[in-house]
């Protein structure tokens, strides 16, 4: 939103420069408390006037579809939970949201469930409770469950036209064996396509997950703390606290390099993936840091490998990492678009030496410092409203239920040394750990 | 009020310059330097030209310095330079932390006004622009490739009638003497704006100013824009790819731009039939709420690239010609022909009936509040901004908030009426099988739809009527995918 002359002290005050003392990469006061029934809440005034962004995060996703033929089902239930209510049916719903000129959606990704709308100031209470009440007292017909499910169809239909979307299926299916992690978000399509005969699944699925203790309400913008709170608890505090544990299966070492390839049957450019088996999220231990400084001094714009097949050789025009936090243990990959197909043996061998170089020689800690102040201005420049604030917040919150976890993993990074770097290279790039998976379209 | 009074003074518009400046508190400075021209000056034999020119600026060398010593210095500041190319705008952005102002705009400045235009930049980003029309577009992503097929389709012998990255073969013919050529006879004083936000300094402005006026004066040459020739009848165009669902795009030219009398009207029409990426428009509630056909419906008044990727349109794609459009998300073949009918039996109920006066309210009252949504960064208000200078209109919030107290449901009404038909339009269509498809279109063959649950008997009555619907296809064209933007 606008900022007037007066807006922003928090923001106004922050450098980054390194003269000054280390600040805080996550600037803002916020407020963080747990109601008895579980329920988290934190608020952010964040500067930016008029405008709040609620983000209501379920710590559930994909993840815990543990049971086999559910895969999907986190992603099948952020649809029906806009199915409507006895008090708010989906019309009455709408009807409030478009009477506060709201921007609402919502996502699904590994590890959480997200529900967030951007409204203006005076509409916090309505939204509050309106949204209080769907995860409360959500009801649908098992006809409105099936029509649901085939507006998921729709969406894997839409996805269906990108090789990478393919690509990231098939690296999960062949890296995984008993992980909920093998599946991705969207789930296999055969699943998918049953979807509209699990109706009593979805109802215990609700049951089991859209309990307070799961779930964090994180309200950033221009907003008082004390009376914000006080509206969680009158519309979120007769919420009944549940019982429900998953055991997620927990996933053996690997012990031999894998590989698969995608035959694409529209023309494509050729894509590679190399991926090696990694640490879970961590604000503590340095393990999963380190590997996210070596991504970035691997494979970034300015790195040598990219300068070299990017620009200079031109071989490839896409080179990047695929290392997201993870509440399990997960995977730091290197992903590639290259222009020939009979350049990908020479692309992958290009990729592994990189990757192996880092065993053997130690990096400079110029660059190792050009990387971290990369990270604290990268952002910094993200944290420009109140909608971004409270959207980072909410994808941290699925790892560690609190914003704090940020600055205490930029700290982290600040404590990395290219003695660390070296070290994690040796642990995590053993060739037995390896899954490379390939994408090729008709006549490669 | 207070707010807008505030607005007002913060941003002032030298009209001789064309700086427009927004300054604020904040360590966050955006520069975006905007020239009026874009893909619809391209030359005839050469679309793709301006594009290619902005990219050569943005992801390439300067006199001074190769690409990767600007990438390397940009690197620590966690920043870049973007370009992005329409019919009639080219914008190169960044944004910086203030920390990092100085080095950022020393390196921005130089990319702009002294050009490297090295051969092994230009080798890179001519096969990135290729692939991405034919490996990106073609290739990944059906609904970009049938809404981009839908504008070539509406605006033939046009200066719009060609995609903004040009096609495969044309620039294959571009070299580095045509960029120069372009880039001095366009990239100029006369159709520059220069646009600055955030917390710079109070001085720093005039320097840029400065700067920029190095560049040739040039002229205001923009191309004359013929009125594009609408479709007679049903003008189907289908795009044969190997893909599992079938992707709609439907669409015809309008009069009405941003700053035209009855725009704010069918702004309101658009929200109500089909506002971007939300749930309770019209079209999302008969054809995916109520039917789950699909994962959305949505409609348009003005371009709007990228919308699967978008929550909000990005700013900075002002255009002196819009069209209306109805973006039908992919859905199953078995449904196609059926989905089809229904989306224009409902656009046709939609201009029958236009809306009472409830929905008028409501859709009225959120695009209000709405509009300040799209706004939330300085980055945006920037973009907004010039957008405005360039519609002449007001600040873009208070334009929207004003022109809508104003209105009434008459207004709406009466616009839609005016502005839109359902009778000439194209159907741009993307399908795996579009002979077969084409015949069922032509023999108009019933398309009886089946559920997998029970539906209210008003649903299945609307059916009834709906899965006979006449279409008749005036002309129908079948295009295999890899001779689009070829």
């Amino acid at each position: 939103m606008r900022l007037s002359a007066v807006a922003l002290p928090l923001l106004a005050a922050m450098t980054l420069n390194a003269a000054t003392q280390p600040q805080k990469v996550f600037p803002l006061s916020y407020d963080q408390s747990d109601l008895p029934n579980g329920l988290r809440v934190i608020t952010i005034p964040t500067g930016y006037p008029n405008v709040v962004s609620l983000h209501i995060v379920v710590r559930t996703g994909s993840r815990n579809e543990v049971e086999p033929g559910k895969s999907g089902f986190a992603h099948l239930f952020e649809h029906m939970m806009f199915r409507g209510t006895k008090n708010y049916p989906p019309a009455k719903y709408e009807e409030i949201m478009k009477e506060a000129g709201a921007s609402t959606n919502a996502y699904t990704s590994d590890d959480l469930t997200s529900y967030h709308a951007t409204f203006s100031k005076e509409d916090l209470d309505t939204i509050l409770k309106v949204e209080a009440d769907r995860f409360q007292n959500l009801e649908y017909s098992p006809a409105v469950f099936k029509t649901e499910t085939t507006a998921v169809l729709g969406e894997y239909n839409k996805n269906s036209s990108s090789p990478t979307s393919k690509l990231h299926e098939v690296l999960r299916d062949t890296v995984f064996d008993k992980h909920t992690y093998k599946h991705t978000t969207m789930g296999f399509l055969e699943d998918v396509k049953n979807m509209p005969n699990q109706f009593d699944y979805s109802r215990q699925f609700f049951d089991r997950y859209y309990r307070p203790e799961y779930t964090t309400v994180i309200i950033a913008g221009d907003l008082d703390s004390k009376a914000a709170k006080t509206l969680v608890e009158k519309y979120w505090g007769g919420w009944k606290r549940g019982s429900f544990k998953t055991e997620i299966p927990v996933e053996p070492p690997q012990t031999a390099a894998r590989k698969a390839h995608v035959d694409w049957p529209s023309p494509t450019l050729p894509w590679i993936e190399i991926a090696y088996r990694a640490p879970a999220y961590s604000d503590t231990d340095k393990d999963g840091a380190a590997l996210d400084l070596l991504g970035y001094l691997g494979f970034s714009t300015n790195s040598d490998l990219y300068q070299r097949l990017v620009i200079r050789d031109q071989k490839v025009d896409v080179l990047a990492t695929d290392d997201s936090s993870h509440v399990d243990p997960y995977l730091f990959g290197v992903v590639s678009r290259v222009k020939k197909a009979s350049d990908l043996p020479d692309i992958q061998e290009q990729i592994l030496s990189t990757l192996n170089g880092f065993k053997d020689t130690l990096i400079s800690a110029e660059r190792l410092d050009a990387v971290k102040r990369h990270l604290r201005y990268e952002f910094a420049l993200r944290m420009n409203n109140s909608e971004a604030i409270a959207g980072t917040v909410a994808r941290y919150v699925a790892l560690r239920r609190t914003p704090e976890t940020i600055n205490r993993l930029y700290d982290l990074y600040d404590t990395v040394t290219p003695e660390d770097i070296r070290d994690v290279a040796r642990k995590y790039f053993a060739e037995s750990s390896r899954t490379v998976v390939t994408l090729t379209g008709p006549g490669k | 009020m207070k707010t807008l009074a505030i607005l007002a003074t913060a941003m002032t518009l030298n009209a001789a310059t064309q700086v427009i400046t927004l300054p604020a508190s904040s360590p966050l400075v955006t520069i975006k330097i905007v020239f009026r021209t874009g893909s619809s000056s391209d030359p005839a034999a050469l679309p793709g030209l301006a594009a290619l020119t902005a990219s050569m600026l943005a992801e390439g060398g300067t006199k001074n310095k190769a690409y990767k010593q600007i990438v390397d210095a940009f690197y620590p500041m966690a920043t870049q330079v973007s370009s992005q190319v329409d019919k009639e705008m080219i914008t190169f952005s960044g944004v910086t932390h203030i920390d990092n102002l100085e080095a950022f705009y020393a390196i921005f400045r130089e990319m702009i006004l002294e050009p490297g235009w090295r051969d092994d930049d230009f080798q890179r980003l001519r096969d990135d622009q290729k692939n991405f029309l034919r490996v990106s577009l073609r290739g990944s992503n059906d609904e970009e490739l049938g809404k981009e097929v839908l504008y070539n389709r509406i605006y033939q012998n046009h200066p719009y009638g060609h995609h903004n990255a040009g096609t495969v073969s044309a620039i294959d013919k571009i070299t580095i003497p045509d960029l120069q050529k372009f880039y001095k006879e366009r990239f100029t004083r006369a159709n520059l704006i220069i646009g600055l936000a955030g917390g710079y300094p109070e001085s720093f402005a005039k320097r840029v100013e400065a700067d920029f006026n190095k560049l040739e004066k040039g002229t205001d040459d923009a191309p004359k824009l013929p009125v594009p020739k609408a479709a007679e009848g049903l003008r189907f165009t289908m795009v044969e790819k190997n893909t599992r669902s079938v992707a709609y795009s439907i669409g015809f030219p309008i009069t009405v731009k941003r700053g035209d009398p009855d725009f704010p009207a069918l702004l309101v029409a658009q929200s109500y039939l089909g506002q971007h990426r939300n749930s309770g428009g019209l079209l999302y509630n008969h054809m995916r709420e109520a039917r789950g056909l699909n994962y959305g419906d949505y409609a348009y008044i003005e371009y709007f690239p990228n919308g699967m990727f978008l929550s909000e349109p990005e700013p900075n794609l002002a255009r002196r010609q819009q069209i209306f459009q109805i973006w039908i998300r992919p859905v199953e073949p078995a449904t196609a022909h059926f989905t089809l009918r229904l989306a224009m039996f409902e656009f046709d109920r939609f201009l029958k009936e236009g809306l009472s006066e409830e929905s008028f309210q409501r859709s009225r009252a959120f695009v209000t509040k709405y509009t300040n949504l799209l706004l939330k960064t300085k980055d945006a208000e920037l973009g907004y901004a010039i957008d405005s200078r360039i519609y002449g209109i007001p600040e873009y919030t208070a334009y929207v908030r004003s022109s809508l107290a104003k209105l009434t449901r008459d207004d709406v009404n009466r616009a839609i009426r005016k502005h839109l038909h359902a009778n000439n339009l194209d159907v741009v269509v993307v399908a795996q099988g579009c002979e077969a498809l084409k015949n069922k279109f032509v023999a108009n063959d019933p398309s009886p739809m089946t559920y997998n649950s029970p539906k209210p008997e008003n649903i299945l009555a609307e059916d009834k009527i709906v899965q006979v619907l006449k279409l008749e296809p005036s002309s129908v064209t079948i295009l295999p995918v890899d001779k689009v933007f070829e």
